[in-house]
């Protein structure tokens, strides 16, 4: 047992904070029922949990809370919340922590990509617009050469296009043709959309280093070019922060705007409900099984199981009904990969690796050689978790499967395919 | 006032055992009652539980006496299908409109056989049987259902449909069905209303984390409960529903739909999950003692009289495991089984593990027709829904004349909802005791059948009690065995020999085979005697021409393990009462009159209460009091738990009764000796050295008991360190160090749940959160520390935990091998407690130290040997069935509220003084009672006048002869005698025998063992 504490003289100054400044943010209510200690992957890490750290706050021990790096380790999934009994929102009450480091001492991965997406105005990695527009102009080049896209448009701030689409910059900047397939099925489902030139990156790291301003001038960044576009529909791509920041950024900074945001998740189910994609699960002849992974960020902490319907109608056209493994639990209740909240930034490594731990053994109970991951952070996350432990699995994303069952799917198209369909097709 | 007439008579709406209790309280002191039932028959949810704990009796085993005797009762009217549609008017002359469904089945000609069910071709959820199967569109509720008569469910019936099928119309043999049946409306008038219309169970299904919807090994509590009932859909046996396979672990999920503000709106806590899950346990492990049985809970709330003793079995006898955590979610949906994670606190890691049954152990809530009557009836709710009542009026709704019991009040458990029935009943006939035994008819007896002289002719009714006897004994071998024995003219078995289709059978048979003996085989003659005595009664036959074999508890319950052996042995039980019963003779009892004073004993808050509610309706009261002051503990009290004052409340009830003509007061008064028995009591009572005798009819114990006075904590060395009640004197004091201090502790459990006092003293954890509150009215900043075991504020008290809670008041978990430690250097008082969830000591400078002290129990043994009631070896007194007659002793004529019983706030002190008051009454107003026929006799012709029957007798029945030709021969008195058979036994020159038990009755039976 280690020193007597004496929490007489303890103010408890973060408890009030949050109490103030957190919607449902009494953590005095706390019931210390175990609920979010018992559905939270990260607890144990460091020898903490949700329960313990709201303990600390609660007793006043806020040194030692508002240095503990679990604060990073946490992503915020809101699996906890969800389920407590007294409705005590951790999510924030950790997002609030991570305000109150230093600004320099917060992981350096997620402040310098934070500082990258305000200063570059475009995304993360800091790209200039010119060099994103010279890949987009280029990749749309080549895939005009291929067959039945001679027709294709992909182009920066058209006035007047329908959707406008949020693009991680990841794609354009280390793996340019993985946004060919993307493009292909907006353009078979007849598409009109571009992309805006401020801020461009959809992913938002300001958001997971908790720094409200910069989060904010990004959506308003965004918001203001999209609006002077005209598009009617502001659309995000297979990626789960990014969604979550704009949709919970246009609420919690109160911005106003003519366009109507959605995941293109939803836009895939749409299109082949009505047609526009002619995808079908023919060619898995050899039934290949395929699990999902429910982002975080779409489904339970935004757009709910209506959300993950939609995710396994679209997969099950494309790979066949039965060919979908569930991963138990799913859905609003899954499990959050360990890559969300900045984690893949944080610099915690080994935490977030056994974080993901229990992601692996999901993954691996379905017995599935495919991990489909709507999202980037999820994507990344279980790719990792794959290689150290020789999981043996692809993890890929929904696109490519979709073009893969229209047989569209491109040559350089198939990093993320395993063997057995890197040839499919062509 | 009104000039309207007063009526005598009470509506009750709600046939569950809270109205049921009602009902025959007020049917049995003189008032017509209307019992509206919305369901076909009445049992609510006590007739779906499978046990009842902590005695794990048989619930319909124990209900059933009580279904048949309102069923049968000449002055209760039963609507059932009904609902209150309007009432107008005003207390003690309501206009009551009430709308009857209409049946489509003739209830005066329906015989309850059985054909049309068997021919209904259409299948319907069994709501009785929680949806877990099947039953038919024309059904009768469940077997041992009161009405039994069948009924048509309109919305499923083909014909009533579509106009087809008329099977049933065509099978029944009784010309019962009426498919041109109408709904009705009925207008009637009545002096009182009680709403009893209980609760709904908290429904889990659209949760998607406990994947209650998509897996069907995932249950509710209720739908355990069918599962383990002889009576459910597998007669019993346990199952796992997906798969039919017997499951090797099972686990309970506690507050689900209680204490939760997010996935639910019920913050309260529903008060009686944790104890029936425990029950639960225990059945499922007692079915199979190789099953894995789980809790997984937040803080185990055993805080009843018998609670934390079978808590305490539950871990250390059944090794049930217990785990404190909400557990986030269950998952493996699709597969068979459930999946979950639960929270080691210990190892601070999260465990994953399988269970082939989860319980969810659902809370109590009021459902959406019951709001809306309570909302025609402008009748105030609380936040959660539950009737607002006052602590001094616990069962008045804020309009006046409608009274409510149960868990429409606030959630509860069968003993505090019998005992609000009983207040419900009080108050409610009160109003009206003016009108008493004006609306009421009088029972008329058929005249007994002469039988002396006749050959017997015996009829035996061997009992299935559901599966409690034929899961082990050979019920159709005993019977047929029963068939060929001397003068046995008719055997049957039954499925529930206390049911009222049996009644009514064991009626028939009497007068049809012309039976004039019969024999019950099946459970114990304590409880179901005057059961069946009635039913012969009924059928013209002297009542003592029967004997009841107890096949059940002394057969399969002790011999579960050895069938055969075990059905033997009911054979030769039955082959004996045969013999025997051959042998009996009609007996006749003796009319005494009832002396119509009653004595409370002990002047606190409940004999005051008792005394009053007797006075009120015309009856004189002796109040005694040993202290010079009445009042008792609730002098001591600052606040209520709904924040009323006390001094100004029981101020006001002190006056209400030393007003009062009706009621004498003696305080100073000791209790020196008791004399008689029911209806005949004389006390000697020493008042400040003045000895008087009184004469009393009934007796109210209500002795109360002490806050015990801790010997830890460094109490009595710092006036810093107080006891609960302390604490409340100095808020009366408005003492100025309350608001000065700066950090306060309360320490709970201090001298209850150890070794001494293994019990929950009840009231502390709620007593020491609201004196928390109070002191932080006093000064906002100051910081207040709860070190508890478990917090035990049951009910909506549940809520002033949460506003504790919210206010910043801190709660510590400390464990009974962990205790906190109080430390005093240099004037410096601190206590060192290990914090449950860092797992960390911490210290905690203090200026105020509240022990949350025990609640202990009187001397009670002197008492108790004056009235012949046991005292438990808790050292409270024992009532005479701790879920039915929480009130009542097994004596006649003595009865029991307050703290003498256990520890109980005021509002259910209250209740109970009223719900005792309301049994005296039930006795008073009979005006006279029968003595027993088996008593004692002399025969003077052998007495040697040794005296050895006068010094047994614990009665003082037996008296030596003071003239005329049998001068000093002993003679027994028949009023007092109780038929115990001491002196019978110690009769050196046999001179006495005891009636129904006498030598050659007892021979007879021996020679036939």
């Amino acid at each position: 047992m280690t020193k007597i504490l004496d929490i007489t003289s303890n103010e408890s100054k973060v408890k009030k904070m949050v109490k103030e400044l957190v919607p449902k943010g009494n953590l005095d209510l706390c019931l210390t029922c175990a609920t979010c200690a018992s559905g939270c992957p990260a607890t144990g890490i460091m020898d903490m949990d949700p329960r313990k750290f709201i303990r600390m706050a609660v007793l006043g021990l806020d040194e030692d809370i508002l240095k503990h790096p679990w604060t990073w380790i946490c992503t915020m999934c809101k699996r906890c919340m969800e389920v407590c009994p007294m409705e005590i929102n951790i999510p924030l009450f950790i997002y609030q922590l991570r305000t109150q480091w230093p600004r320099e001492e917060r992981p350096k991965g997620i402040l310098g990509s934070c500082d990258h997406h305000v200063s570059s105005r475009g995304g993360a990695m800091g790209v200039p617009l010119e060099d994103f527009q010279f890949t987009v102009d280029d990749l749309a080049e080549e895939c005009r050469e291929q067959n039945g896209f001679q027709a294709l448009k992909a182009d920066i701030d058209r006035e007047g296009a329908f959707f406008a689409l949020n693009q991680n910059s990841r794609e354009p900047v280390t793996e340019p043709d993985e946004l060919l397939p993307l493009w292909k099925i907006l353009h078979m489902a007849g598409a009109d959309w571009t992309y805006y030139s401020d801020m461009w990156g959809g992913e938002n790291y300001c958001m997971f280093l908790a720094d409200d301003d910069a989060w904010e001038k990004i959506i308003r960044a965004q918001v203001k070019k999209i609006d002077e576009l005209g598009c009617k529909v502001f659309i995000n791509t297979e990626c789960g922060h990014s969604f979550f920041a704009v949709w919970q950024g246009l609420q919690k900074f109160n911005i106003p705007h003519n366009f109507e945001f959605k995941s293109i998740i939803e836009y895939y189910a749409k299109w082949i409900k009505e047609g526009k994609l002619p995808v079908n699960s023919d060619w898995n002849t050899d039934n290949i099984k395929f699990t999902v992974q429910d982002p975080c960020n779409i489904i339970r902490k935004s757009l709910g199981d209506k959300m993950a319907d939609d995710l396994r109608y679209v997969i099950k056209k494309v790979v066949g009904d039965d060919n979908l493994v569930e991963m138990y639990p799913n859905k609003s209740n899954n499990f959050c990969c360990g890559g969300g909240g900045g984690a893949l930034q944080a610099g915690y490594t080994e935490p977030r690796q056994i974080y993901g731990k229990i992601k692996y053994d999901q993954i691996k109970a379905t017995k599935a050689p495919y991990v489909i991951t709507p999202c980037h952070n999820c994507h990344a996350q279980i790719e990792d978790l794959a290689h150290i432990h020789e999981g043996g699995y692809y993890t890929v994303h929904l696109w490519t499967l979709i073009c893969l069952s229209m047989g569209v799917l491109g040559e350089e198209e198939r990093t993320y395919l395993g063997p057995d369909l890197a040839e499919y097709g062509l | 006032m009104s000039s309207k007439e007063t009526i005598g008579s009470v509506m009750i709406v709600g046939g569950g055992i809270g109205g049921i209790q009602s009902a025959l309280d007020l049917a049995n002191s003189g008032y017509y009652v209307y019992m509206v039932e919305k369901s076909p028959s009445i049992g609510g949810k006590m007739a779906q539980l499978d046990k009842t704990f902590p005695t794990n009796d048989c619930s319909m085993c124990i209900m059933s006496p009580k279904l048949v005797e309102l069923g049968r009762h000449i002055n209760i009217e039963l609507l059932t299908l009904s609902e209150i549609t309007e009432v107008n008017g005003e207390p003690g002359n309501f206009e009551v409109t009430v709308f009857e469904k209409a049946r489509y089945v003739d209830m005066e000609k329906c015989i309850a056989c059985g054909a049309c069910t068997e021919k209904c071709p259409k299948k319907v959820e069994d709501v009785y049987n929680e949806k877990l199967v099947k039953r038919k569109a024309i059904y009768a509720l469940y077997p041992q259902a009161v009405p039994l008569k069948y009924s048509i469910d309109p919305a499923n019936c083909i014909k009533l449909t579509k106009d087809k099928c008329g099977n049933c119309e065509k099978e029944c043999p009784a010309d019962a069905i009426l498919f041109d049946d109408t709904d009705k409306t009925h207008d009637l008038n009545v002096g009182s209303i009680i709403l009893a219309p209980g609760f709904k169970a908290h429904d889990p299904s659209g949760n998607p984390y406990y994947a209650y919807d998509n897996n069907p090994d995932v249950v509710t509590s209720l739908e355990f409960e069918r599962l383990l009932s002889a009576s459910g859909p597998n007669q019993g046996h346990l199952i796992r529903p997906s798969d039919h396979k017997e499951p090797d672990k099972v686990a309970w999920f506690q507050c689900v739909g209680s204490r939760d503000i997010n996935n639910c709106n019920n913050s309260h806590c529903s008060a009686v999950c944790c104890m029936y899950a425990i029950k639960q346990a225990i059945i499922a492990k007692e079915h199979d003692p190789s099953l894995e049985c789980t809790i997984f809970y937040m803080d185990m709330r055993t805080h009843g009289k018998g609670f934390e003793n079978c808590y305490n079995e539950a871990k250390d006898k059944y090794g049930i495991k217990f785990v404190r955590c909400r557990v986030h979610s269950v998952f493996s949906e699709g597969e068979k089984g459930t999946v979950i994670d639960y929270f080691d606190e210990a190892k601070g890691v999260v465990v994953r593990d399988n269970y082939d049954i989860i319980v969810l152990s659902v809370g109590i809530e009021i459902d959406a027709e019951t709001r809306d009557l309570t909302k025609k009836l402008e009748i105030e709710l609380t936040d959660g829904n539950f009737v607002k009542t006052d602590t001094f009026n616990p069962v008045s709704t804020s309009r006046k004349g409608i009274y409510v019991c149960g868990a429409l009040q606030g959630p509860k458990d069968i003993p505090q909802t019998v005992i609000e029935a009983g207040a419900a009943a009080l108050v409610s006939g009160s109003a009206l005791s003016s009108t008493r035994n004006t609306l009421t008819k009088k029972m008329l007896i058929p005249e007994e059948i002469d039988i002396r002289g006749d050959r017997p002719r015996i009829g035996v009714f061997v009992c299935h009690c559901g599966i409690n006897i034929s899961s082990v004994i050979d019920v159709a071998a005993v019977r047929d065995f029963a068939k060929d024995l001397p003068f046995v003219e008719y055997v049957e078995d039954n499925l529930y020999s206390c049911s009222q289709d049996t009644q009514e059978l064991i009626s028939t048979q009497i007068r049809e085979k012309g039976l004039n003996r019969i024999v019950v085989a099946a459970c114990t003659p304590r409880t179901h005697d005057p059961l069946f005595q009635e039913t012969l009664v009924e059928a013209s036959l002297n009542k003592y021409l029967f004997e009841m074999v107890n096949i059940r508890n002394h057969g399969s319950w002790v011999h579960k393990d050895f069938p055969a052996e075990a059905t033997q042995k009911s054979k030769d039980l039955v082959r004996m009462a045969v013999a025997k019963v051959a042998q009996l003779e009609p007996l006749k009892e003796e009319v005494l009159e009832i002396h119509q004073d009653a004595l409370v004993i002990g002047g606190g808050i409940s004999g005051i209460t008792s005394a009053k509610a007797l006075s009120e309706q015309g009856y004189k009261v002796t109040l005694l009091e040993k202290s010079e002051n009445l009042g008792g503990n609730a002098n001591l009290i600052h606040k209520t738990a709904n924040g009323q004052d006390v001094a100004l409340h029981l101020d006001q009830m002190k006056d209400s009764v030393y007003e009062d003509n009706n009621i004498e007061i003696l305080t100073g008064a000791e209790l020196k000796n008791v004399d008689g028995f029911v209806g005949n009591f004389t006390s000697t009572i020493d008042t400040n050295g003045n000895k008087k005798s009184i004469q009393h009819g009934v007796t109210i114990i209500a002795t109360g008991a002490l806050e015990y006075k801790p010997n830890e904590y460094l109490y009595g060395e710092d006036d810093r360190i107080l006891t609960g009640l302390e604490l409340d004197q100095k808020f009366k004091e408005n003492a100025p160090f309350l608001a000065e201090s700066k950090v306060a502790v309360f320490i709970q459990c201090v001298g209850s749940r150890n070794n001494e006092r293994p019990f929950c003293s009840r009231i502390c954890c709620s007593h020491s959160v609201l004196s928390a509150l109070s002191l932080k009215e006093k000064n906002p900043g100051m910081k207040i520390f709860v070190l508890y075991r478990d917090i035990r504020t049951y009910g909506e008290k549940e809520n002033l935990y949460k506003e504790a809670r919210e206010k910043g008041i801190v709660f510590i978990r400390y464990g009974i091998n962990d205790k906190p430690v109080v430390k005093k250097e240099k004037d410096i008082l601190s206590v060192v407690v290990t914090d449950h969830v860092l797992q960390r000591k911490l210290n905690i400078q203090t200026d105020l130290i509240t022990l949350a002290s025990a609640i202990a129990p009187n001397n009670n043994d002197k008492l108790g040997k004056f009235f012949k009631i046991p005292v438990n070896d808790e050292g409270f007194f024992a009532e005479a069935h701790v879920k039915l007659a929480p009130s009542d002793f097994a004596t006649d004529g003595v009865f029991l509220c307050g703290l003498a019983h256990y520890p109980k706030p005021i509002d259910e002190s209250i209740a109970q003084a009223q719900a005792a008051a309301s049994s005296a009454t039930r006795l008073l107003s009979r005006k006279t009672i029968n003595t027993i026929g088996t008593t004692a006799k002399v025969n003077s012709s052998y007495c040697s006048s040794c005296g050895s029957c006068i010094e047994i007798c614990p009665y003082n029945a037996p008296d030596f002869i003071t003239e005329g030709n049998f001068e000093g021969l002993s003679e027994i008195n028949p009023l007092l005698c109780k038929g115990c058979g001491a002196c019978a036994a110690s009769c050196r020159s046999g001179a006495i025998y005891l009636r129904g038990f006498e030598e050659f009755q007892i021979m007879e039976m021996i020679e036939n063992v």
